[in-house]
């Protein structure tokens, strides 16, 4: 018994479309999931994270490739006789049963003894915060309790792995913080693998042991949230995870360093300690994050880069500068809430020059999201 | 610009009033006559009595014999019998193949299926007197003697259709991920059909029987042309009743139809209420 829990071995799924030809939801996806994994897939809509849940659980048949769950091939077993459950992105709870026999659904299933059964339920309702709520129907329940009883309902047979498609997105903003610590909480107390879909970037990071950054059916980056926000593998990734400033340009060697110059006459200069190592005159993004910039005076050392402002937005922990470049390249940079008073000088200049050390710059092969952007 | 909208308002009041007026005037003013005395003209309201209920039940017989229409009550009776049967096996009949039909449609693809389900549709659009006399050249031709069973065949022959379309729109409004919640929670297929499909269907085939028993109980063209000479439905009687004259005792039979009518109907309420 090998020490993953789901692996997937080159799945393929094609969809017929109505309108005549194939869409490929997944091409050909190598994933292996970890034993007590918190696994996110994150991803643009339509990527294929729904497809790749219902591929694990048995609601998509692969077109090739394999589906191992806890080591046997399931590949060819149908959805309900696979040791995996799912909270619904719309919870799917059964609106003419109570709470109680939604909840107790598998365990009436499978035929588990009275007395069991309804000790288990209530303990699983005790888990997610819902204890006594037994005899309520669904539409008797707000949003947030109907996505406990989904969960409930999902862990109840103890199934070795859970798949959730999205469960948080019906959830308002201060709920949805909530529920993000409580499934967290609740993996780690359960000590089963689960897999978290959502297109929400921050909810990704803040989440996950591990991050699958998925797009057009492709693993783009599967790795800690850290590595993939600092070490992003393509400008697709880097720039979906967080904001980013994107410099796409031809590189060059310039002692130590690298130096990207692009077509609109910048020079960013790159360290490059690890990670990617282009070529003289490779095409190459730069990419540079937002906190990573630093307001500086005209005579500062080191690298710099001269900012129109166009706007100021104070969050609370910190200062937000949107500008431009002379050129009219956009750049966000954000500056510490300390730097109070040098951010204010700058605002009414309207002119900031924003420096950076060349180790946090990160060097990516151009896919051509960087050069999308800029025409977006 | 105010008067213009006060004309407006009160205008639309009146045509409301005039809607349910036109709508609702007739059926008031049957049951009322139920109730009036005056034995020749039902229009002179001539003091309040439950006379024609008592005759058309055959209790009492008060009034000359010039009025008195009911030859004997043990038609009447007889011919409510009539239709409590038809009605009876033609709605069991028409909802179990309607409520099969709606569920084998919802569940399988197969070629052919939109024909399938507008030859369903068909017979709800096609005129009464059309299916009657179709029905009428089959049975005739295929040697059946007229009679209930044929009354029976006839109606399920469209009841069928009204099951159909009402169960089929309850599926139809059913959330598809239920049935992937309960295989994913380890239910197979008849599991998920007996726990999570069927009880959700339930309403709607509740709803589909109550209506075709109604439109059993009511049917008149159809049934008239298959129901040969010996047999009467309720519809039949009172049609055959109105030949002679409209007759007062009609009045207090259409207030207990509509009564019962209300009573179904109320019913099929009732159960959609509290199934959701
Ligand atoms: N049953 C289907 N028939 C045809 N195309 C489908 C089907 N299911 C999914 N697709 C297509 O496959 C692609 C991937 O769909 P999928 O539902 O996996 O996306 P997703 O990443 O979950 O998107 P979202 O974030 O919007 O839920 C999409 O382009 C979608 O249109
Ligand atoms: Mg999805």
């Amino acid at each position: 018994m090998g020490t993953h829990i789901v692996q997937l071995e080159r799945a393929t799924k094609a969809f017929a479309l109505p309108e005549g030809g194939t869409i490929t939801a997944l091409h050909g996806i190598d994933l292996d999931v970890e034993r007590n994994e918190f696994l996110t897939l994150l991803g643009p809509s339509g990527c294929g994270k729904t497809t790749l849940l219902h591929a694990i659980s048995g609601f998509v048949q692969l077109d090739a490739g394999k589906v191992r769950i806890d080591g046997d091939d399931v590949s060819d077993r149908p959805p309900h006789r696979r040791p995996v459950n799912t909270v619904f992105q719309n919870y799917a709870l059964f609106p003419h049963m109570n709470v109680g026999n939604n909840v107790g659904y598998a365990l009436d299933i499978a035929g588990t003894e009275r007395k069991e059964r309804n000790q288990r339920v209530g303990a699983a309702l005790e888990l997610v915060g819902l204890a006594g709520l037994e005899n309520r129907l669904p539409r008797q329940l707000s949003g947030g309790q109907q996505q406990r009883v989904a969960l409930a309902r999902a862990i109840i047979a103890r199934p070795k792995l859970l798949l959730l498609d999205e469960p948080l997105s019906a959830l308002d903003r201060n709920l949805r913080q909530a529920m993000q610590i409580e499934l967290k909480t609740l993996q780690a107390e359960l000590g089963i693998s689960f897999i978290f879909v959502t297109h929400d970037q921050e909810e990704a990071l803040t989440m996950s042991d591990r991050l699958a950054v998925l797009n057009k059916g492709v693993i783009q980056q599967i790795d800690t949230s850290r590595t993939v926000y600092d070490r992003p593998t393509n400008a697709f990734v880097a720039s979906f995870i967080g904001a980013s400033n994107l410099f796409e340009g031809t590189a060059a060697r310039s002692g130590g360093n690298t130096l990207i110059a692009t077509a609109d006459g910048l020079r960013i200069e790159a360290a490059c300690s690890g990670g990617w190592k282009p070529g003289d005159g490779a095409a190459a993004t730069a990419l540079i994050r937002p906190e990573q910039f630093s307001l500086v005076g005209p005579g500062a050392k080191g690298p710099t880069i001269g900012i129109d402002i166009e706007q100021v937005v104070f969050t609370g922990l910190n200062f937000q500068i949107h500008g431009h470049t002379p050129s009219g390249r956009r750049i966000v940079a954000i500056i510490a809430a300390v730097r109070q008073a040098d951010v204010a000088s700058a605002e009414a200049d309207g002119k900031a020059r924003l420096g950076y050390d060349p180790a946090a710059v990160h060097l990516l092969p151009d896919d051509g999201t960087a050069a999308a952007e800029m025409a977006a | 610009m105010g008067s213009l909208r006060n004309v407006g308002v009160v205008g639309l009041f009146g045509y409301t009033i005039l809607f349910f007026t036109f709508i609702y005037l007739p059926i008031v003013l049957i049951v009322a006559y139920s109730f009036n005395s005056d034995p020749i003209n039902m229009m002179n309201w001539s003091g309040f009595t439950f006379d024609w209920y008592r005759q058309i039940f055959g209790l009492k017989n008060t009034v000359s014999e010039n009025a008195l229409y009911i030859e004997s009550t043990e038609q009447l009776l007889n011919a409510l019998r009539n239709s409590l049967t038809v009605a009876a096996f033609t709605t069991t009949i028409a909802t179990v193949l309607g409520t099969a039909t709606a569920l084998g449609l919802y569940r399988f693809n197969f070629l052919g299926k939109k024909f399938y389900r507008v030859l369903l549709f068909a017979p709800m659009l096609m005129p009464d007197i059309v299916l009657g006399i179709a029905l009428l050249i089959f049975f005739v031709g295929a040697d059946v003697s007229l009679g209930l069973k044929t009354i029976i065949i006839g109606q399920c022959s469209f009841l069928i259709s009204y099951v159909f379309i009402v169960v089929s729109a309850r599926l139809a409004g059913m959330d598809r991920s239920l049935e992937n919640a309960s295989a994913d929670l380890g239910a197979d297929e008849w599991t998920t059909f007996r726990r999570i499909i069927l009880p959700q269907a339930m309403p709607g085939v509740i709803g589909g029987a109550l209506l075709a028993f109604i439109i059993s109980m009511d049917d008149l063209v159809i049934t008239y042309f298959i129901s040969g000479v010996d047999t009467q439905t309720l519809p039949i009687f009172i049609f055959g009743m109105l030949r002679r004259g409209i007759k007062p005792e009609i009045n207090a039979i259409a207030t207990l139809m509509l009564l019962f009518s209300f009573a179904v109907a109320s019913l099929g309420l009732y159960f959609r209420s509290r199934r959701g």
